[in-house]
């Protein structure tokens, strides 16, 4: 059953639609991610699942209850702020305990959760700290305990780590998911971090000037884009304009240049413009074997990222990256050589234009 | 390397006296118009009339009854004052800033804070004999409109405690939202929606967070505004002339000397005033660095 839907929800500002016809039901204990560049509406959205934005148009319901037009304090929902937002007069456990207190639970079981809390974040030993002598790392983790602490029937979690460090990011955001799923509790995340966004989710909703572009899980997402926005925002893509050749076999050409592709064409006409993106890892170098997909290309410029090497390549007069992964006995072609480069027709998707 | 060199010849690098040079201006104010003046009343408080050393002037205050009554005018009136301004300005404050009143309006209440703060002595209180003095515009225009006589039918005296206290508080309550403003728009948007996240009402958000926040802001605040008012002496003698013997007119008495002419124990009065002043100065940085401390 679905936990958490919305259904047709719109919100204007003005004459400015911040949100338009959003549609999506997540199941319970499910990790739903809005990803998306900043304005694209992902933000409002969950405030209006929080309570702090009235939707204009449609409606929100919680296992199957009306809260569309409920004040934020009685929906039952934890929230997460980008700022942490704790509360510079309490200590540690007194904002943990904070929700709890404002709803008269009793003292003995206010301590008894907060103290739980507390071992969940292991932060046990910072109860009676304040929050200025807390890293961003801590407040953060004491703003998710306090947000978790009311039992909240959705949590929601806006750009949580987005204030933190990158290495400390990393870290908190395995520590997030590994709660949420201890919990089996229902989270929607707001990111424009697609790393943050492909590993933290079981769904991903990529969101693009308040319109829903695609939602599915951070491999569909990822490998199979469904527009050009969507393929281009996750992860690096090469882009290019291509004409349809033969519909039938799948062939397209890029600037005279055919690949072929298993994306299915017979919709198509030859002649129609499309877009194709191919993903740079997609792409290698041919071995002797390879048969489909074996092109001409010119070495270009070879970049060191690390763990992997980025080569740009000029197939026809387009160009492309391939990345390969970085090892100590890589060889790698000449600057101007000119190498046969490949790759699956699954790796070609065929995007409209 | 050539500076090295000088060094090592026993020279100050050119640089150092630079420094000094920029903040000269502050010694030279604190110099002239702290030091300087704070050793004249320390030395004056334990001389007498013959320039010898005494503590006389010390013992006076506390065996003189009209000194220490002064004293307690004063703090008393002071105490008024900062209450009545503070919690005035704090909602003047809150209503231009959380209260969502238009922007042009914290703008103009602001300019006009800024002016009114520093409106005082002698024109602040011609101001208020002009308006709400026994023949003054307001007083006319209420017994004119209401039939009230406000000197006859009703307890009012702007030459009284009260009226002296709503006097200073026309400068009180401007100082007061010039300090608050700052300290509410620090209040965090995002305290308020977690709180209301969490459960709570608009009255528990502000008991439990906003209020608690804000108390050292405010505390220290009221504590400067009795300070303000505690050293006031040009409003209250040109209102008065001498029928409040607050402190500050009682020191003016003994130096400036027509009857009471004693300005030793003038000095020792005014020691007084820096003591009380200073112990309420320490509360307000001490509050100040408390609130400071939360709401960066």
């Amino acid at each position: 059953m679905t936990h958490l839907a919305l259904t047709n929800v719109s919100k204007v500002f003005g004459d400015f639609t911040a949100v338009n016809n959003f549609n999506l039901d997540v199941q319970k204990g499910e990790f739903v991610s809005f990803l998306g560049p900043s304005g694209c509406g992902k933000t409002t959205t969950l405030r209006m699942i929080a309570g702090f934005e009235i939707p204009s148009m449609g409606k929100i319901t919680i296992d199957g209850a009306d809260i569309t037009n409920k004040a934020p304090s009685q929906r039952n929902v934890g929230m997460v702020f980008q700022s942490y937002a704790l509360f510079p007069n309490m200590t540690v456990a007194q904002n943990i305990g904070f929700g709890l207190r404002v709803r008269k639970e009793k003292e003995s079981e206010i301590k008894e959760r907060v103290a739980e809390m507390l071992a969940i974040i292991n932060l046990e030993k910072k109860a009676d700290s304040y929050p200025y002598q807390l890293s961003g790392g801590q407040m953060q983790r004491v703003a998710l305990a306090r947000a978790l602490a009311i039992r909240p029937q959705v949590l929601l979690l806006d750009e949580p780590l987005s204030a933190l460090d990158a290495k400390i990011r990393v870290s908190l955001r395995a520590e997030i998911r590994s709660i949420q799923q201890k919990l089996g509790i229902t989270a929607i995340y707001v990111t424009h971090d697609q790393e943050e966004a492909l590993s933290l989710s079981d769904r991903i909703v990529v969101m693009n000037m308040g319109e829903m572009e695609q939602v599915g899980t951070p491999f569909e997402i990822y490998n199979f884009p469904t527009t050009v926005f969507s393929a281009n925002f996750v992860g690096t893509l090469n882009n290019a304009s291509a004409e349809v050749v033969d519909p039938a076999s799948g062939f397209i050409s890029i600037d005279g240049v055919q690949f072929e592709s298993a994306v299915d064409l017979t919709e198509r006409k030859p002649g129609d413009k499309v877009r194709v993106a191919i993903r740079p890892e997609r792409l290698s170098f041919a071995s002797e074997q390879k048969k489909a997909n074996v092109v001409d290309a010119t070495i270009e410029n070879i970049t060191f990222l690390g763990s992997v090497v980025r080569i740009r390549v000029k197939i026809g007069s387009t160009k492309f990256n391939m990345d390969t992964f970085n090892n100590p006995f890589l060889e790698l072609p000449k600057i101007g050589a000119v190498e046969q480069v490949t790759c699956s027709r699954e790796a070609v998707l065929v995007l409209d234009e | 390397m050539a500076q090295t060199a000088l060094n090592q010849k026993g020279l100050p690098p050119a640089t150092d006296w630079k420094k000094w040079l920029g903040v000269s201006p502050f010694f030279l104010f604190a110099i002239l118009f702290l030091i300087l003046p704070s050793l004249r009343l320390v030395i004056g408080s334990f001389t007498n009339a013959e320039g010898q050393f005494t503590i006389a002037n010390i013992l006076q205050i506390f065996q003189e009854k009209n000194i220490l009554d002064a004293y307690w005018l004063s703090i008393r009136i002071s105490a008024a004052t900062a209450l009545g301004g503070g919690i005035f300005g704090f909602l003047l404050a809150y209503s231009v800033t959380v209260g969502g009143l238009p922007k042009p309006m914290r703008s103009a209440l602001i300019t006009f804070s800024g002016v009114a703060s520093n409106f005082a002595g002698v024109p602040l209180a011609f101001a208020f004999i002009a308006t709400l003095g026994r023949t003054g515009f307001v007083t006319a225009l209420i017994k004119t409109l209401f039939g009230v006589n406000l000197y006859q039918q009703t307890d009012f005296d702007l030459y009284s405690f009260w009226g002296l206290s709503i006097t200073y508080m026309y400068f009180q309550f401007p100082l007061m939202v010039l300090i608050m403003a700052p300290a509410l728009d620090g209040l965090k948007r995002e305290w308020r929606e977690a709180a209301e996240n969490l459960g709570a009402s608009t009255t528990q958000y502000w008991l439990r967070v906003a209020l608690p926040v804000l108390l050292p802001s405010i505390l220290g605040s009221m504590i400067l505004l009795f300070g303000n008012a505690f050293g006031a002496y040009a409003t209250a003698y040109a209102l008065t002339g001498g029928r409040l013997g607050i402190i500050t007119i009682q020191i003016g008495a003994q130096i400036r000397g027509d009857v009471l002419h004693n300005p030793g124990l003038g000095y020792a009065m005014a020691m007084g005033m820096v003591v009380i002043m200073a112990i309420s100065l320490t509360g307000y940085s001490w509050l100040q660095k408390r609130s400071e401390r939360w709401l960066r």
